[in-house]
């Protein structure tokens, strides 16, 4: 979703939110057995793809989607993706395969000190850092892209830290002359952080895009993200959108200060509003330039099925061990879906298998069966199914439920949407099927992946259904459940898609997000967890696997535990 | 009035004369029994076009178990990779959706060009010149285009075989109101109409009892060409997910869905292709050979 989506987005498109990509479908294609065959990210460093290839060349990045503005206020990117190659940012994140990601300093000297018991937040920044076009980065610039992104032209990225910076619930942005006074910058390396609680994850905070430093005073056009002021090692030399982007290398960036970014390519292209299923068959064929490239979007499961028979292509496909909760969101704020009954008999109805096998074509390749909201591999996650059933469903079940709740002929013409991308059409025809046998019959509307955004994160939500996709923005539990399930996240641009609001899961969230030390947050998560799930606002479908194909060239195309992206930072080409 | 010359029987002359024609009468009438007998069709074979059957696919790559896609006794058509439908009973269904558009887009072109047609070409001034130039904005418009934007746009709660119907008839009509008009102007000087129109019959009596009766054929030479043209339409919408929607099985949306799995998969783009390329053939050939049966430009009834 895209579908819906983004996800292909993550890297390609940062501003797409990760729901999207959920959306859509992923697709693994290593079963547990098989990870040890042919899982590109097994191998060990024999494959060309694990030595770096010396600095130049062309990197090639086929994306389906129309745009790839680099507009670190307006994005949702992860640390690891395509923003990150044009912008740095106060913290960015180490990951690596079989290790746990960690935060490591980016454009501050450290990953941030807190004091005031995590309510105040310090950073500086390293010396001699400059923007592409010579001058030096300085703390009010990081100061005024935060504030930027408070603008309403600009709020459509990662938003976690805009209510938790002191005077932030009030504050529209540096348009109009005022300043976000709970940013402090003392003096140009120094910057400090008001919050208005303790908040253990500021330092990852400090990684989203919207901690990137912009030249204070600019941005105030809606294009910025097509002619930015970079300070990562590529600016961008052509923006042409649903067509291409060309990034060049950056003069001033130095590698020196930079531990997270190899810089390798010369040039970094991204051919815009590719058809992904073209873009699998270019990158199976392995000719020309397509050598040196990758696709940003899931390989489909037709694809996939396809490679299996391909020793070539099957060598340079690399799949996640798990990934995004990929799950069906029942809008609890409308009609029947209101009542829990009706919400909990949809958890029996599902038939979770069948939605395996539409992602991927076997529950091995498309990701284990998924019963809770914590997404393995998180620190706190408990392992739980309040709803035990077969994975195929239990549809009498789920007709009593429905008859206990008043609805014994079942329900009709629920409106579902779901994102054109990554096959989500197919995947939410395996959940019509099986909400049918229940006796609910829903109607499939499907949207391209930026009408799927707005409808589902808009304020006035019609659909009484989504299929959903969400992968943290951050390693922490309180990604997983705060974007979805807080109310504070329904519409203006949140992804709360079920409008799930309980004042008892709000203040166990709060709780959690104070708590400094990690553990004791992780228990407080895998309660809201649980008790989310009480209302059933929605059902966790399957911990969905991502697979990525790249061309022959490509090195350095590997995807750690998390996220379940490949790291586009330190790609290189062969000549 | 030529016995021989009457439209069934020309029809029964130019089937044991015309080998195409009979052969596109074969199709349409196998396919036509399939889509009306779907139920039982499927009902002998034991499947429906909705219910998954992942025990029919192999296990690791979700493509269908077993050779030809999984052609069994129990998948007379196989089964469709991901799902394990029955492709069979997609097809069967597939073609009651194919005919009943193509035939009531088919009827609904029919009622708008033979009225408009004829009352154009009967009553003519100013309302003649009106009608044949929308005939010819109609001709003329980017119609595939306009329905993929209408589809997109037309909210949920319409049901989608109507809209369908009426889009794809709606645009079939200038075809039909040309042919039918010309041959209203030159009926209109027989003496036979001037008799009537002298003994004081008004138009629309003229049109039912005088010209209808000698335009069914080039009506149903028309009509029958265009059905294809219709079925193909629908499959192409269907294609394009601005056509039937999900789960209603339709031709178009099997191919579209096919497409993918070509290498994999051939014969789940060839059971659904083969299907809507039988339709239109068959619809083709029989329109043709009833043009060459029942000229019209030889064929006047009274």
């Amino acid at each position: 979703m895209r579908a819906v989506s983004s996800g292909p987005l993550a890297g390609a498109r940062p501003s797409s939110r990760h729901v999207r990509r959920i959306a859509t479908a992923v697709t693994a294609v290593v079963g547990v057995a098989a990870l040890s065959a042919c899982g590109a990210n097994e191998q060990t460093p024999s494959g060309a793809s694990q030595s770096d290839a010396a600095p130049g060349g062309t990197l090639n990045i086929l994306t389906d989607s129309a745009s790839n503005p680099f507009d670190p206020a307006k994005s949702s990117g992860l640390a690891i993706t395509s923003l990150a190659l044009v912008h740095r940012r106060l913290t960015s994140w180490h990951i690596a395969e079989g290790q746990a990601a960690k935060v490591v300093p980016d454009l501050a000297t450290d990953t941030g000190k807190a004091t005031d018991d995590g309510k105040t937040w310090t950073f500086t920044l390293k010396d001699g850092l400059k923007y592409s076009d010579g001058t030096p980065i300085v703390t009010a610039d990081i100061k005024w892209g935060v504030e930027r992104s408070y603008a309403a032209a600009f709020s459509s990225g990662l938003s976690y830290h805009k209510p938790l910076l002191v005077g932030g619930a009030d504050y529209k942005g540096p348009f109009d002359g005022k300043e976000l006074d709970s940013i402090e910058t003392p003096d140009t390396k120094t910057i400090v952080f008001h919050l208005v609680r303790s908040y253990g994850d500021w330092t990852w905070l400090a990684s989203t895009p919207a901690f990137a430093p912009v030249p204070k005073g600019k941005g105030a056009e809606p294009t910025y993200g097509e002619h930015p002021v970079a300070s990562g090692p590529y600016q961008v030399a052509e923006y042409q959108k649903g067509v291409k982007v060309r990034l060049t290398r950056n003069p001033n960036w130095d590698k020196k200060t930079d531990e997270v970014r190899k810089g390798l390519p010369d040039e970094v292209d991204f051919q815009l509003s590719q058809d992904t299923t073209t873009v699998s068959q270019r990158l199976v064929a392995d000719s020309g330039a397509d050598q040196s490239a990758f696709g940003a979007s899931f390989v489909s499961p037709a694809q996939l099925a396809q490679l299996q028979s391909d020793s070539s292509a099957k060598q340079r496909l690399v799949t996640s061990k798990s990934g995004a909760l990929a799950y069906l969101a029942l809008n609890t704020k409308k009609g029947p879906l209101a009542n829990v009954k009706v919400r909990q008999a949809f958890q029996y109805a599902v038939d979770k298998s069948a939605f395996q096998v539409a992602s991927a074509g076997s529950a091995q390749l498309a990701g284990e069966v998924a019963t809770t909201l914590i997404t393995p591999g998180i620190t706190g996650r408990e392992q739980y199914d309040q709803y035990q059933t077969k994975p195929t469903g239990d549809p009498d079940k789920a007709k009593q439920l429905l008859a206990d709740a008043g609805f014994p002929n079942g329900i009709d013409n629920l409106d579902f949407v779901v994102g054109k991308t990554n096959s989500g059409p197919d995947k939410a025809q395996a959940l019509q099927a099986s909400l049918a046998k229940a006796g609910i019959k829903v109607n499939i509307r499907t949207l391209d992946s930026d009408t799927y955004d707005s409808e589902v994160t808009g304020n006035d939500a019609k659909y009484d259904l989504v299929l959903g996709s969400w992968q943290p923005d951050f390693p922490s539990a309180n990604g997983n459940i705060q974007p979805l399930f807080g109310t504070t996240e329904i519409g203006n641009g949140g992804y709360n898609i079920s409008r799930y609001s309980n004042p008892d899961v709000d203040s166990l969230i709060e709780k959690a997000e104070s708590t400094v030390d990690p553990t004791e947050a992780g228990k407080i998560w895998a309660q809201a967890d649980k008790k989310i799930m009480q209302d059933s606002p929605v059902v966790p479908l399957i911990y969905t696997r991502n697979s990525f194909l790249h061309g022959s060239k490509v090195t350095g195309f590997s995807i750690a535990d998390f996220p379940s992206y490949p790291n586009y930072l330190v790609l290189g080409v062969n000549k | 009035m030529s016995p021989a010359r009457s439209v069934p029987s020309a029809i029964l002359r130019m089937l044991r004369t015309d080998r195409w024609a009979l052969g596109g009468v074969v199709a349409i009438v196998l396919l036509g029994v399939v889509a009306a007998a779907a139920n039982l069709l499927t009902a002998i074979e034991g499947q429906d076009p909705f219910t998954y059957h992942n025990e029919a696919l192999d296990h690791a790559t979700g493509r269908p178990a077993g050779t030809l896609g999984g052609v069994s006794g129990a998948h007379w058509f196989g089964v469709e990779p991901l799902t394990g439908r029955d492709v069979f009973a997609i097809v069967a269904f597939g073609a009651r959706t194919s005919f009943l558009i193509g035939l009531a887009a088919t009827l609904v072109s029919v009622v708008l060009g033979v009225l408009l047609g004829a009352s154009a070409g009967y009553l003519g001034g100013w309302y003649d010149r009106a009608v044949v130039w929308t005939a010819d904005v109609f001709l003329g418009f980017p119609y595939l285009v306009f329905m993929i934007a209408l589809g997109a746009v037309v909210p949920a709660s319409v049901p989608r075989p109507l809209l369908l119907v009426v889009v794809i008839g709606f645009f079939g009509w200038p075809s039909i109101a040309r042919i039918v008009r010309s041959q209203t102007l030159t009926l209109k000087k027989r003496n036979f109409v001037s008799a009537a129109r002298a003994l004081g019959a008004g138009p629309w009596h003229v049109f039912r009892v005088e010209l209808l009766p000698n335009l069914w054929a080039p009506i149903i030479i028309v009509a029958t060409l265009s059905i294809p043209g219709k079925i193909g339409l629908e499959a192409a919408l269907s294609f394009l997910g601005v056509g039937m929607p999900p789960p209603t099985p339709s031709w178009g949306r099997s191919i579209s869905g096919a497409i993918d799995w070509v290498r994999t998969d051939p014969m789940l783009l060839i059971f659904p292709g083969l299907a809507l390329f039988l339709a239109t053939w068959g619809f083709n050939v029989f329109g043709d050979g009833l043009r060459d049966a029942l000229d019209p430009r030889t064929e006047v009834r009274r």
